[in-house]
């Protein structure tokens, strides 16, 4: 059976001119897997994984036909029940650490808080599974960490804490949206792998959402190509390069490489992508 | 319709369309607001009174008839009359004329001066911001009735004396708001590309700083016309602002005062008109706060 | 064109940039490569003239760059930031942000170049009188090209003018930066991270590492990822 299973997912926004659609009908599933999902801005891309979430604030309008976690429906769980399945079950680990962590708590404090609200342990258990969550991500002095308060570490520290907490509950899926992209690239595939082991470990599934296709093939077992609110496109990672929607192409072929010889870039085609 | 798209489209032609584009959303947004319509009915109604005064007034706000003493409202007398037999009618739509000049007069003053105070500690920051701001705190931490008053005192009373004691009293709001404002763009990437293309700080602050603290200024002031309003009028109360027989609101009710018992009409009419126009400023300042100020912007 | 002679800037107490002696020639294309906190984008805020805590010599051309307001340095170097959203005024139109160069500097025929530079980078007549927030980022970020090159300078600064937009869009950007390079053999130094897009536009490249630079290298070297320093070789690892 599969984790997560969406069929008909569509986002919508009013606006001036009428409602306007971001997501227009994206269905996929997903095991006990990594899946990426990969597109441009304006893609619809982190709507879908807000969606997932039930992190849509009116006026935004989510409607799907199936939109199932584990058995239990996304759409119609009271908003209780979802914050519990948020984070116990459920998480999601957003792009710049300094946004989601609270300024003015511990690093500790906010993890336990977590715990707490969960009802998981005593208080002398849940600084114990702290520790082990910051160790997990390979802080090698979780006590100081504990104590420190977010703007004193680093952006990769401050990711990596961002990983522990999502992880200290064990959820079953993690939504991990663009977590990388705030951070250097030597830091960035620490935190990447870091995150990849833990999942393996666990047994987690993964949505990884990013713009960067080299990125999602590195890190996914399978990938959905989005475009204007569409999957235009699902590969195994692997295959990435056999892609075969004019759109996918036109993104791989526009990345400059390492060993570049082009004297100019090839430019996606939008007004002929749209119609296709 | 082919006017209203002319207006909303995305891609104006000319710097006039792009400039009324963006009028006429700001306007449709505003409409969209009763309460800040019926503000912007009201102060309309201010200034059509202001502006017609001698022709609406059905008698003269200053020449007594004392055959007429304290009348109540009547045919004849909408709001009664006063103490010397005056229409209190045609004495509150006269003193809509000061009151107006007052409000703009003290709004001309204190918002320009407020801005350029403000926008220039928030850019130059150091010691600059430091002797502004202290400046501007000094005037800050005293009670702004207080503090006319004591310019009032010092200048002798009348109303210009009073315009300048509220304005004196007034800035400091606004340059907090600008400097504020400036702070949290002064280090902005267009910011120093305007410094790279060789500005110098006088263009900067007029023409890239200011307008975007204008908005909020605008908002603020307008917000602060009530308390501009019962300012005046607390001086003109305490008869320190517009002196007898001006038909001042302040001045009418401190005279009414006297027969607040017995003759109800002579104190509570002017302060009627006060609590409306006041009214008004803020409904109108509200629904201009939720247009033009980004941060409400969703 | 740019030659760096011993540079060290400092904030407070702490040197963040030691000692840097870097050579650009005129018409090259030279990136500094390096990592947040490695000190590049302090460089480039002291070309720009906007840090005056520095020693050492700077020249750009003939000029010898002061410490402080330089003039001069308007006509000889402009820059291109990295956020076109923050890099434009949010309350000026496209034409009011491309003429306010020429309007400071009293040059005439306003609009004349108004419309040369549109077209220069590519942009449509019809988003002269548009306002930021009515244009895409990669539409924003040639309106910031635009700016740069209004007073005709021969050095541009990019700093990481590609790593905030798509990647189709950032395809676009780099076609035009190397283009206009081609056709006005400007001079650029850009900043940035990206090994692939030094690749794509530049000639040459130093690798910088907390406040020193720890290789020189050539496009053929990072083509050929032939780095020498340890580091180097690191950076290419990452860039898969």
């Amino acid at each position: 059976m599969s984790l997560l299973s969406v069929e008909n997912l569509r986002v919508e926004f009013p606006s001036h001119q009428g409602p306007v659609e971001v997501v227009k009908g994206i269905s996929f599933d997903l095991g006990r897997e990594r899946l990426g999902i990969v597109g441009e801005s304006g893609s619809g891309k982190s709507m879908t994984g807000r969606a997932l979430m039930r992190l849509i604030a009116p006026p935004g309008r989510v409607t799907a036909d199936r939109m199932v976690f584990d058995g239990q429906d996304l759409q119609t769980l009271p908003d209780k029940a979802m914050r519990r399945l948020r984070g116990a079950r459920l998480s999601m680990v957003m792009q710049d650490p300094k946004f989601s962590l609270n300024p003015v708590m511990t690093i500790g404090h906010q993890m336990s808080e977590v715990l707490e609200f969960h009802g998981r342990q005593n208080r002398k258990q849940r600084r114990e599974s702290v520790l082990k969550a910051l160790r997990s991500v390979r802080i090698d002095d979780p006590e100081r960490v504990y104590r420190q308060y977010p703007h004193e570490v680093s952006g990769g520290m401050g990711q990596r804490v961002m990983i522990a907490m999502m992880v200290i509950l064990e959820p079953d899926l993690m939504i991990a949206d663009e977590p990388t992209s705030a951070l250097d690239v030597s830091v960035q595939s620490q935190v990447l792998d870091i995150m990849d082991d833990l999942i393996r470990y666990k047994g987690m599934g993964l949505i990884l959402i990013s713009h960067d296709l080299n990125l999602v093939s590195r890190y996914c077992d399978r990938i959905l190509v989005m475009f204007k609110g569409r999957i235009v496109e699902t590969c195994e990672a692997g295959q990435l390069h056999q892609a075969t929607h004019p759109y996918t192409q036109g993104l791989l072929a526009s990345v400059p490489v390492l060993n570049e010889h082009r004297n100019r870039l090839p430019i996606l085609d939008r007004i002929q992508l749209g119609s296709v | 319709m082919m006017t209203v798209n002319w207006l909303m489209s995305d891609a104006p032609e000319t710097r006039w369309q792009a400039g009324l584009g963006q009028a006429y959303r700001t306007s449709r947004a505003l409409f969209a607001n009763p309460l800040a319509l019926v503000g912007l009915v009201i102060i309309l109604g201010l200034l059509l009174v202001a502006a017609f005064a001698p022709w609406i007034a059905p008698y003269s706000p200053i020449e007594s008839d004392l055959s007429a003493r304290l009348l109540p409202p009547s045919a004849a007398h909408w709001m009664g009359t006063d103490e010397l037999g005056r229409d209190i009618m045609s004495r509150i739509i006269h003193g809509s004329r000061i009151t107006l000049y007052i409000v703009l007069l003290v709004a001309v003053i204190s918002a320009p001066l407020g801005l350029l105070i403000g926008t220039m500690a928030g850019y130059f920051g150091g010691w600059v911001d430091r002797v502004l701001m202290g400046l501007t705190d000094i005037f800050l931490s005293m009670p702004r009735l207080i503090m006319a008053l004591a310019f009032v005192a010092a200048l002798g009373p009348g109303i210009e004396n009073a315009v300048i004691a509220i304005a004196i009293t007034a800035w400091p709001v606004y340059a907090r708001i600008a400097r504020a404002e400036t702070l949290t763009f002064r280090n902005a990437e267009f910011m120093s590309a305007i410094r790279m293309q060789g500005a110098s700080h006088a263009r900067i602050i007029v023409r890239h700083v200011m307008p975007l603290c204008l908005s909020s200024t605008i908002v603020r002031v307008t917000l602060d016309m009530a308390g501009i309003i019962l300012t005046a009028a607390g001086l003109g109360f305490l008869g320190l602002g517009a002196q007898p027989p001006m038909p001042e609101w302040g001045a009418m009710i401190s005279s009414g005062r006297a027969f607040i018992l017995d003759q109800w009409w002579v104190a509570t009419m002017p302060g009627f008109a006060i609590v409306v126009v006041s009214l008004g400023f803020c409904l109108f300042g509200d629904g201009l706060r939720d247009v033009l100020d980004p941060r409400n912007r969703t | 064109m740019i030659d760096l002679k011993d540079v060290t800037i400092r904030y407070g107490d702490a040197a963040v940039v030691n000692n840097v002696t870097l050579s650009v020639e005129y018409g090259q294309s030279f990136a500094l490569v390096g990592e947040s906190g490695s000190g590049k984008s302090t460089i480039l805020k002291v070309l720009a003239g906007q840090l005056s805590n520095w020693s050492g010599r700077i020249r750009l051309g003939e000029h010898e760059l002061a410490h402080g307001r330089d003039k001069a340095l308007v006509r000889l170097c402009q820059m291109v930031f990295q956020d076109p959203y923050g890099s434009l005024h949010p309350r000026k139109s496209v034409d009011a942000i491309l003429s306010e160069p020429l309007a400071i500097h009293g040059i005439g025929q306003r609009d004349q170049r108004v419309q040369d530079a549109m077209a220069a980078v590519g942009l449509a007549r019809k988003f002269r009188f548009r306002l930021p927030h009515q244009l895409s980022g990669g539409q924003r970020q040639r309106v910031a090209i635009a700016r740069a090159l209004m007073l005709d300078p021969p050095v541009l600064l990019l700093d990481e003018p590609t790593s905030a937009l798509d990647v189709s869009v950032q395809a676009e950007v780099l076609n035009l930066l190397k283009a206009l390079q081609e056709d006005r053999g400007l001079t650029y130094f850009m900043v940035t991270h990206d090994l692939p897009v030094v690749s794509f536009l530049c000639d040459r490249l130093a690798i910088l590492r907390q406040g020193r630079v720890v290789e020189e290298a050539t496009v053929d070297q990072l083509k050929q990822q032939a780095f020498r320093s340890p580091y180097g070789q690191e950076l290419l690892s990452h860039s898969h």
